[in-house]
């Protein structure tokens, strides 16, 4: 099976693409792939030729971590739960995620996420919940694994400069739900950050690997009903 | 301004940083990657703690007890004394900072039993406990960076201490923004860095817990504890890449063990340990999975849909996801793995080192867990070693006086470094981790003999013999390259730990002294000086103090 990767050796220079021969197990996932790439044996592109070894990110391996993401075949997705056996065509085709600054082949630069948490200072500080709490959304929210898979997907994100995505209105409803001394400054730098851009296409809901129902957060956020 | 260096950003880095903060103390926290990758999320089953007004009947002192029978009299008094009592007060700070915790209608917390407890005493969150609290943590890590109190560092790796006469100013960290290293200079510095899995390759953990912190500064003097007590999980399933834990909660909703032997199905547990033999603790079914020597399963299947899908999703999904498994109508394949290391850097009460001004928590320091740790303990170890570790620095004058002068040695490392980088070798590193990894699962498996361990030390000293003469591949990022070596020494010394052990105690296992020894009933202690290991019993208990 063909594997082609797009390839870049650092920040500012050029991505190219490369292409290799997997010829490992077929139950494997895409994290599994690149490993087998990189480390079965020497690791040469499909004309023989030595390159280097493939930059990616991993942790957990399990997805619950957020590390893995990238673009496999066009869908932004964990490359340690998308298996070959789910792909379709002759080729699997791996690019790193496009809203965010290329550190190394896969590794994507995704602290724009934790900065503009940061920026807003989204926290709780103290647990002061309000009346009628949805203990099972705050559960499913406080998943989010940071993977920007949301962002990429979403086509009012662009470099996270003014629109801050569907990470960002999650963390926010949690924020406003958990402190209700907070609710009316948080939902002040929502609408600011998300509610006044967000077009709902919802496409950050179906490619959510934690299944968050961001559609939920952003309902009670708008109507202030948290 | 006292500034303290923290290495690490999971729950115990985190903790550190969250109290040095609270108490007006300048924090770095200093990592490769965001709080959100670390292993701290992956834990599930939940924390301990007693609460007051217990219905039950459980105490504090019963959870000591519990924690100290559960060490096999390894971890100290006083230690195991102060996690147990502050158990409420850490979950307490946990739910005011808004960590979403499995609660009871009028939102008081739930609780679970765990083996080896007396009680019901394990707080959780759902099946992410650690995920949840990792969560709560960086929220509030969040609140104190945008006060200037907590400066994060992403992307940066621990490369070694600045250490001079035996006091510690700082650290070179190597920086992949800009792919070189930078001296940071701190009143304290505190290694939180996880466990050791790597040495063993695939584990139930994350692959940025590899032990090099701990390997490196062992090889700078800081000396190691009861790094021959790993626990290992009875079942999980194999991946290419990982093993991946089977909660504990599939045997206690009657999960049932069983094998093979001639075509007929055989429930070992059962037949040798009666109606409650798969809820055994994890060192037994571990040692008795191991001598069977045969494939084993798992079987939920006759709980019936409505069990596994109201108790197991979570189980369900992973065996359908990674190994193809519909546990509706088979059983799982299952194999003890390596899970959580008891050992690590040796600290005192205050979790500071041999090394002043040098300190660390959580699964990279040895304390509390003696020879074997129970369920639920470590999360709520890591919290509180970060607290314990914030209160000694906040305690202490910051440094009056310049830092020594670490330029020299700055220089040469950038230009080991460079030399590194500079080949053209494509020999990748990760073969020879590969070997480690072999050598660590067949020589120090869940039953030891001197045969296995000598063969064990011999494998790691040519590996090391060959760690120095060779050219890495210098295209991988170079933190792997230079970590090898230290890699290595960890695990050269831990093989040398278990070797010295001669009986059988908690989670070591060793068929050549199957016997638990009073003379032994003291934690092995490692030290290293330029190249030499030696190994002493901490019979005068000097890190109880
Ligand atoms: C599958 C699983 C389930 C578990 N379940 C439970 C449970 O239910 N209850 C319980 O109490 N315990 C459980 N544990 C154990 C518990 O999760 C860990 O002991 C605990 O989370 C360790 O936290 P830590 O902060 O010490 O380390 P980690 O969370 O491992 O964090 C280490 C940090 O150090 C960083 N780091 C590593 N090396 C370097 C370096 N060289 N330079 C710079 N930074 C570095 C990492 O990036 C990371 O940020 C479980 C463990 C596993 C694997
Ligand atoms: S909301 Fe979902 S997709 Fe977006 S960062 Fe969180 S886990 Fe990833």
């Amino acid at each position: 099976m063909r594997v082609s990767v797009l390839r870049q050796q650092h920040p500012g220079s050029d991505p190219y693409w490369e292409t290799f021969e997997y010829d490992g197990p077929d139950h494997n996932s895409v994290a599994g792939v690149l490993d087998y790439l990189n480390y079965h044996d020497d690791i040469v592109d499909t004309e023989g030729r030595r390159t280097t070894r493939i930059g990616w990110e991993c942790s957990c391996l399990q997805g619950i971590c957020g590390a893995c993401a990238m673009v496999i075949n066009g869908r932004p997705a964990l490359a340690c739960e998308t298996f070959i056996r789910d792909l379709k065509g002759p080729e699997i085709r791996i690019q790193p995620l496009r809203k965010f600054p290329v550190i190394h082949d896969l590794v994507t630069d995704r602290s724009s996420i934790h900065e503009n948490l940061k920026q807003a200072n989204v926290s709780i500080g103290e647990y002061r919940p309000s009346a009628k709490t949805d203990h099972a959304h705050h559960y499913a929210v406080a998943k989010c694994l940071k993977c920007g898979l949301c962002l990429e997907v979403c086509p009012n994100y662009v470099n996270g400069r003014t629109f801050f995505g569907a990470a960002f209105a999650n963390d926010c409803y949690l924020v406003a739900s958990r402190n209700r001394s907070k609710t009316a400054e948080i939902r002040t730098l929502y609408a600011e950050h998300f509610g006044k851009d967000c077009s709902k296409s919802l496409s950050c809901m179906e490619i959510c690997p934690m299944k968050i129902q961001t559609l939920a957060s952003i309902a009670r956020l708008n109507r202030g009903k948290l | 301004m006292k500034h303290v260096l923290i290495i690490g950003s999971g729950i115990s880095g985190m903790a550190c940083a969250v109290r040095c903060a609270e108490q007006g103390i300048h924090v770095t926290l200093a990592s490769p990657f965001p709080s959100e990758r670390s292993q701290s999320v992956m834990a599930a089953g939940g924390i301990n703690a007693v609460l007051s007004g217990d219905s039950q009947g459980d105490s504090v002192d019963s959870h000591i007890q519990d924690t100290l029978r559960g060490g096999c009299r390894l971890g100290g008094v006083r230690a195991v004394t102060g996690l147990c009592e502050n158990g409420e007060r850490i979950l307490r700070q946990l739910e005011g900072i808004g960590t979403v915790f499995s609660v009871d209608p009028q939102g008081r917390l739930l609780r679970r039993a765990f083996g080896g407890q007396s009680y019901k005493r394990t707080c959780y969150c759902g099946a992410s406990t650690g995920k949840q609290i990792v969560s709560a943590l960086v929220m509030e890590v969040r609140r104190y960076e945008a006060q200037g109190l907590i400066r994060r560092r992403l992307w940066c790796c621990f490369h070694s201490a600045l250490i001079r006469e035996g006091v510690c100013y700082g650290a070179l960290l190597f920086d992949e923004a800009f792919g070189g290293l930078d001296a940071v200079c701190a009143d304290a510095v505190v290694i939180a860095t996880g466990g050791q899995n790597a040495l063993f390759g695939k584990t139930t953990g994350s692959t940025q817990c590899d032990g090099y912190a701990a390997g490196k500064l062992f090889m700078q003097g800081a000396e190691l504890k009861n790094l021959e007590f790993i626990q290992y999980h009875p079942t999980t399933l194999e991946t290419a890449q990982k093993r991946m834990l089977i909660t504990e909660a599939a045997r206690g909703e009657g999960g049932r063990l069983f094998c093979r032997k001639n075509g007929r199905t055989v429930y070992f547990m059962e037949e040798k340990y009666g109606p409650g033999g798969n809820l055994q603790t994890r060192d037994v079914i571990s040692r008795e999975i191991d001598a069977l020597g045969d494939s084993v399963f798992l079987d939920v299947s006759f709980l019936g849909k409505s069990v596994i899908d109201n108790r197991l999703s979570e189980l369900r999904d992973l065996c359908a996801k990674y190994g193809g498994i519909d546990v509706y109508r088979e059983p799982i394949p299952v194999r003890p793995s390596v899970h959580f290391f008891m050992g690590g850097l040796a600290v005192h009460l205050n979790h500071e080192t041999n090394i002043r001004n040098l300190f660390a928590v959580g699964e990279c320091a040895s304390m509390y867990h003696g020879a074997n740790r129970l369920g639920g303990n470590s999360l709520l170890a890591a919290l509180y070693s970060g607290n314990v570790a914030a209160d000694a620095i906040a305690g202490r004058e910051g440094r009056q006086t310049a830092p020594p002068d670490f330029s020299a040695e700055t220089e040469r490392e950038k230009q080991l470094l460079g030399q590194d980088r500079d080949t053209q070798s494509r020999f990748p590193v990760m073969y020879i981790r590969d070997l480690l990894a072999e050598t660590m699962q067949k020589n120090l498996g869940i039953v030891r003999n001197e045969a296995h361990l000598t063969q064990g030390l011999k494998d790691i000293d040519y590996y090391l013999s060959i760690a120095g003469r060779i050219h890495y591949d210098s295209s991988v990022m170079p933190y792997f390259n230079y970590s090898l070596t230290a890699i290595l020494t960890l695990a050269r010394a831990t093989m040398a730990c278990a070797l010295s052990r001669r009986e059988s105690r908690g989670a070591h296992w060793r068929s050549d002294y199957p016997e638990t020894e009073e003379a032994y009933q003291s934690a092995t202690v490692m030290a290293y000086d330029g190249g030499k290991y030696s190994v002493r019993l901490d019979k005068e208990r000097a890190y109880e103090s």
